[in-house]
């Protein structure tokens, strides 16, 4: 039995990701470089809104991967999935405090 | 924020990773010295912009080497447990650490990147396969990649891994504090410690790289350290960059851009030291 393998849709969730945040960026900059005033968002608010998109895509490859070891019974790789998941909110977490 | 400086942002970013794509390695380790000695940017304004475009670089990337079967991932799932952790042990130093040692720090890891760049990396895979020495751990990470140039699959044992583990952190806990991905540490970590085959461990790393990055920039976007108008133009510069810098690799003569990546290494590295002692890095000692 030929086991399933998780690469390829890691590498299309990763592509796709990339290519969306790097539009939205591109989108914001464009916007902030015309000097067009727009009251809501503005182009500094549509390049955050990106970089929000980039820091979120490895936190979904995560998730990605706990749902994939927990499907497969591989309880040991979903529990470090599930550390990994844990510190990273920890990190939004200790920004939040220390604001 | 001026439309000069947003272009002169995007060049500068898209520039490094052009040349750092040439050579299979990031462009972290260039941003914040350009920013900082160059353009004159608030060191922890370019560490945040440095650890997005970090971020960007390494998703963008790692399709080709997860569809290769290069990339381990069980392995790096168990790797990120230390070196996330170290992320945050990062984030927490970098409130309580002078910029005059940050510095420092950066112009030291500039000068070990320089080192190694200059030493080859010999492939475990071509050496004599070494009997086993650490216990088998209980983790099942022992996996196989199909090597092109031998036309076949090649099996490989994962050895060491507390060791590699504790290097993990160390390599976390850098990354977070100066905006890199250090791939500078877990490359060595990878090759020395858990004697990896060498495309196997650059895959990894280079995967791995995101979620360590992500640690730190989740805590610098909700504190307000990822400024937009910086940020913006330095992640897409390097997207851009990488992906431009991936391509010319073949066409270019490999030893010339690592003699002129050595240099600006150096450079840059000298740069930075100065600006420490300037700064008042160890006053009162000296």
């Amino acid at each position: 039995m030929k086991p399933i393998r998780i690469e390829p849709l890691l590498a299309g969730v990763l592509n796709v990701g990339t290519c969306l945040a790097s539009i939205v960026i591109a989108a914001g900059l464009m916007l902030s470089l015309s000097h067009q005033r727009t009251p809501f968002p503005t182009g500094a608010q549509i390049v955050s809104a990106g970089i929000g998109l980039f820091i979120l895509l490895p936190i979904l490859r995560v998730i990605l991967m706990l749902i994939f070891f927990a499907k497969e019974r591989d309880y040991k790789f979903a529990a470090a999935a599930a550390v990994v998941l844990v510190i990273l909110f920890a990190g939004f977490a200790i920004g939040i405090l220390a604001k | 924020m001026s439309t000069g400086t947003e272009l002169w942002l995007f060049a500068v970013s898209f520039g490094a990773s052009a040349l750092g794509g040439m050579l299979g390695m990031a462009s972290g380790i260039f941003i914040v010295p350009v920013l900082t000695m160059w353009g004159h940017v608030d060191i922890r304004i370019a560490i945040g912009a440095s650890v997005v475009s970090v971020i960007a670089c390494s998703c963008g990337s790692a399709a080709p080497f997860l569809k290769g079967r290069l990339t381990n991932v069980r392995l790096a799932i168990l790797l990120e447990t230390a070196t996330t952790a170290g992320a945050l042990s990062g984030v927490l130093l970098a409130g309580t650490i002078p910029a005059s040692y940050l510095f420092f720090i950066f112009g030291m890891i500039l000068l070990l990147s320089a080192q190694q760049m200059l030493a080859k990396r010999r492939d475990p895979a071509l050496a004599p396969i070494q009997s086993p020495t650490g216990r088998l751990t209980t983790w099942r990470v022992d996996s196989s990649y199909p090597d092109r140039t031998l036309g076949r699959d090649i099996a490989y044992r994962v050895e060491r891994l507390p060791l590699g583990m504790v290097l993990m952190y160390v390599a976390g806990l850098i990354s977070a504090l100066l905006g890199i991905g250090s791939g500078v540490l877990k490359v060595p970590a990878m090759d020395t410690a858990l004697r990896l085959p060498i495309k196997v461990s650059s895959a990894t790393s280079n995967f791995m790289i995101c979620v360590t990055a992500a640690a730190s920039a989740g805590a610098y976007f909700v504190r307000g350290d990822i400024v937009a108008p910086v940020a913006g133009p330095v992640a897409l510069g390097s997207v851009v960059g990488a992906i431009l810098g991936a391509r010319l690799l073949m066409s270019i003569s490999n030893e010339r851009v690592r003699l002129l990546f050595v240099v600006v290494l150096v450079a840059l590295a000298v740069q930075m030291l100065v600006a420490a002692f300037g700064r008042g890095l160890f006053r009162g000692i000296a």
